[in-house]
């Protein structure tokens, strides 16, 4: 009996523990939780803004959350655009995750980054289907970027790559392009940008890009759904690809590093310091468990690189040296030019250097637009089409830039050309819609068939093309007849859909699933929207 | 009867959870009470630091001696060195740049700071990987002399000014020319220093001056106009040189102390790596003296519990900073670390540190 009650008290004693320390974890709402450790991390919800390529972390994010109790939001945005988001004090987030630490470097102005630490590594690489890599001559051998150059020029090889103003891998290689047709090695400069033949040679090159994204895990989605041959993209997410293929009995790709266009994504993962300690606890819970070893195993599993010198055995056979990935390669990058010149680099291929777009805008005019979506319709297209707001996101159009806008409800109501790709005749494009009103039913397929036809009509190795539709509608029927359209027009035309209001999202993801485009909520942000589009033309 | 004792224990066991629940309320309000006291006098500062402070500032051991006897709690904002200065300093109670210089800069500014002394002290190294060192070896640069590693600075400058490839020196694996990764010169102090060291190297008589700055200038613009874009934070450099590998930072400048705290936090990590990094002390260097600058009373509270000799004892020992009374005659816990720095160059006046800074801009 004694013995019994001696348990008793023992189990009391330790009954009244637990409910101290947990007592202690919920006194911290009075603010002085400062150097008090231990559970409180847990419960708090952490939202991170990050690069795409951690789409594919997910389970081990998962994993982090169950171990450390914090909740973890993700939302997902090319590099280029974290840094942009930063700039203005990124107040919706409490941790950034790009790709590179330049970004953060750059974006950082306001001293709010803290404990940014390297979670991953990963190269920018060529992956190139592996017959044509040999037919090239890529395999076995060093390969420069005039090798990759001179392929593109002669017709042998065009490639996808994410877009530079928007994505981390796409800025990178980019970067890699100039100094290669530079001929130089480091300290590219403002008046370097402005040489003529360089403009000629990298107008060339991007000419060889076949499609474009604002992201690089989306890259490499529409690689496997479509026909290409190579894509500018990081070895993680090429390893990804080759998985996939080979899975389905396809063609894998072949790893090239470009001896002198190297980048390395470093995969910094910081704190924004807004004042709330509470989340900063729960940051460090969750970046500790990133970089414990069991996580960082689990990281390198993916084909992320967690040592510069070569891969843990467990994980060697991810790195599949079939595919051309060589660990033992000490992998020497570029330097970045200094911020201005990255800056100014940007804008050039923005608005002089890739292949300009061909834009054919189909506007939603059936009555159900009649008010606030007809308002929400007319102000986007002067979000796009006014230089002046344009710019502001990146959005300015591109030298020789094609513009149509085809006003639609049931039928096609008419088509605008824009006169060419001046600020006035957008301006006057712009015009044309301001005067329409909404009424009528809804058919998005007719308007559709229309663009399909008016893209076609133009050659479309010289422009990256984009069917543009925003509407808030249903249509009763049309999808077989655009999917034949589609069929004998034989052209890689893409149909990108941005909805209002209650508009069907399946009609327009099988418009997407159809054409490699995709489909865009514009009800929240509708300049995000925008900028996701335009990332892909 | 085991009914009956089953049920004796059930009530005293809810006798016993309910008067400790009582009890462990009241114990709560208590401790609550307490801590309000505590609360009321206890300091929170709140000021900007360079980067490679934050190991020794996030330390326990330094908080728990700032708590205990300063009632002290130590907040940050990361910055550059320089760039703080020109910083939103609404509520700060103290700036913990790098260098005299940054003082300099700060009272050139905002006129003369509460109080500022300098608190800790660390040269200006170089780190890089076993390979590179040997060819730096092979070419007479780098020499070692009882454990220890030396890099002539005037045949380093003068290789990298002739723009040699590292292939030209026998490392065809590396990408590019000869060069040494700084954080940005004008934002951040160990950039800052090693423009400082270099600028002497290149003014042949020794520190530069008002009167031949002019002269070195085009050369240095030459070699940093060269590295492009350069990160703002020593210890992102740092960490960027340990994560990424020989191939991206072939050579950085930083601070002797990074790598002693780096082996005294990461104990197994550096075991492993410690053949292949290599530290090289230039000859000449430069001293970083870490100066803290109180902004207002609670920063001189700071500033005091700094120099506490036992804070100044962690410093050296946990994270390497040479300090007054920390380091003086102890031995340096690691291989390669030197006993003394002696040879060292004079920081430039502020005066030419400021030329220098507007022509890297």
């Amino acid at each position: 009996m004694r013995k019994r009650i001696l348990a008793l008290l023992l189990c009391m004693a330790s009954v009244i523990a637990m409910a101290g320390c947990s007592s202690g974890g919920e006194n911290r709402g009075d603010g002085s939780g400062e150097g008090s450790q231990g559970t409180e991390a847990a419960g708090e919800t952490l939202k991170i803004l990050s690069g795409s390529e951690n789409q594919e972390l997910e389970e081990i994010i998962n994993a982090c959350s169950e171990e450390t109790g914090v909740e973890i939001e993700m939302d997902y945005k090319g590099s280029v655009d974290i840094m942009r988001e930063l700039e203005s004090g990124a107040w919706d987030y409490d941790a950034v995750w790009p790709a590179s630490s330049i970004w953060i470097s750059m974006g950082d102005t306001e001293h709010i980054v803290k404990h940014a630490q390297s979670v991953s590594m990963t190269p920018v690489v060529f992956g190139i289907r592996q017959s044509l890599a040999e037919e090239l001559g890529f395999t076995g051998r060093d390969v420069y970027v005039s090798d990759l150059l001179s392929a593109i020029e002669e017709g042998k090889m065009r490639f996808c790559m994410t877009s530079a103003t928007q994505s981390n891998s796409g800025a990178s290689a980019y970067i890699g392009f100039l100094y290669a047709l530079l001929g130089r090695q480091e300290g590219m400069t403002s008046e370097d940008l402005q040489q003529e033949t360089l403009q000629t040679q990298v107008r060339e090159l991007l000419s060889g890009v076949e499609r474009s994204s604002g992201s690089s895990d989306w890259l490499k989605d529409l690689f496997l759904e479509g026909d290409y041959d190579a894509m500018v993209n990081y070895e993680c997410l090429v390893i990804d690809a080759n998985e996939q293929l080979e899975e389905e009995g396809k063609e894998p790709l072949q790893v090239i590093y470009p001896s002198d266009g190297l980048t390395i994504a470093d995969s910094p993962l910081g704190y924004l310091d807004h004042g709330e300690s509470g989340k900063e606890d729960a940051f460090l819970a969750v970046q500790e468990y990133l970089l414990s070893d069991e996580a960082q195993s689990a990281v390198e599993a993916t084909g992320r690189r967690i040592r510069a010198n070569g891969v843990s055995d467990e994980n060697k056979d991810v790195f599949n040296s079939d595919w051309g990935i060589d660990t033992e390669r000490i992998l020497s990058p570029i330097q970045m030019p200094d911020a201005d010149v990255l800056r100014e680099a940007l804008d050039l291929y923005q608005t002089a250097f890739k292949k300009p777009s061909l834009n054919v805008y189909c506007l939603d005019f059936s009555g159900s637009m009649y008010g606030e979506g007809e308002q929400q319709l007319k102000e986007a297209m002067q979000q796009i089409l006014l230089q002046e707001f344009a710019a502001r996101n990146l959005l300015q159009a591109s030298e020789g830039e094609v513009n149509v806008v085809i006003p639609f409800n049931e039928e096609v109501m008419q088509i605008f050309y824009a006169a060419d790709d001046s600020d006035a005749a957008l301006e006057e494009l712009y015009n044309e819609i301001t005067g329409y009103e909404a009424g009528g039913g809804t058919n998005i397929y007719v308007a559709a068939r229309e663009a399909l036809e008016i893209a076609c009509s133009y050659d479309l190795d010289q422009y990256t093309p984009a069917i543009i539709l925003m509407t808030d509608g249903r249509s009763l029927e049309g999808m077989r007849e655009f999917e034949q359209a589609y069929e004998n027009a034989g052209e890689d035309v893409p149909v990108f859909s941005i909805t209002f209001g209650d508009a069907d999202p399946n009609q327009l993801e099988d418009l997407a699933g159809l054409t490699g485009g995709r489909v865009f909520d514009g009800t929240d942000n509708l300049t995000e929207a925008f900028r996701s589009v335009k990332g892909y033309n | 009867m085991k009914k009956k004792i089953a049920g004796l224990v059930l009530l005293v066991l809810v006798m016993l959870l309910v008067g400790g629940g009582i009890l462990l309320q009241r114990r709560s309000q208590e401790e609550a009470r307490t801590r309000e006291e505590q609360e009321a006098s206890r300091i929170t500062v709140t000021g900007y630091t360079g980067g490679e402070k934050i190991g020794f500032l996030e330390d326990e051991e330094v908080q728990d001696l700032l708590q205990k006897n300063y009632s002290l709690t130590v907040d940050y904002s990361r910055a550059g060195s320089l760039d703080m200065m020109t910083a939103d300093m609404e509520g700060k109670d103290y700036l913990f740049p790098s260098s005299n210089i940054a003082l300099e800069y700060y009272e050139e500014l905002h006129g003369q700071p509460v109080q500022s002394e300098i608190v800790l002290n660390t040269p200006i190294v170089l780190y890089t990987r076993r390979i590179v060192a040997d060819a730096l070896q092979s070419q007479g640069i780098v020499s070692e002399s009882g454990g220890v590693a030396y890099v002539d600075m005037i045949k380093l400058t003068e290789l990298i000014s002739s723009g040699t490839a590292w292939a030209d020196i026998g490392l065809p694996e590396l990408y590019g020319s000869v060069s040494v990764d700084t954080t940005d010169p004008v934002k951040s102090n160990s950039g800052n220093m090693f423009a400082a060291l270099l600028a002497n190297v290149l003014s042949e008589g020794g520190t530069v001056t008002e009167e031949n700055v002019e002269e070195v200038l085009p050369k240095l613009q030459a070699i940093f106009g060269r590295l492009g874009y350069m990160e703002t934070s020593s210890s992102d450099l740092f960490s960027q040189f340990l994560r990424m590998g020989v191939g991206a930072k072939p050579i950085i400048a930083g601070y002797e102390s990074q790598l002693m705290e780096y082996a005294v936090q990461n104990p197994e990590e550096y075991e492993a790596e410690k053949e292949d990094l290599v530290m090289l002390y230039p000859v000449p260097t430069v001293w970083s003296s870490h100066v803290l600058i109180a902004l207002d009373e609670n920063g001189q509270v700071l500033l005091d519990a700094l120099l506490d000799e036992e804070i100044q004892t962690l410093a050296w020992e946990k994270h390497g900073f040479r300090t007054g009374s920390g380091s003086q005659g102890r031995e340096p816990a690691m291989d390669g670390v030197a006993q003394t720095i002696t040879s060292v160059s004079p920081v430039p006046a502020y005066s030419v540190m400021r030329k220098i800074m507007e022509g890297l801009q």
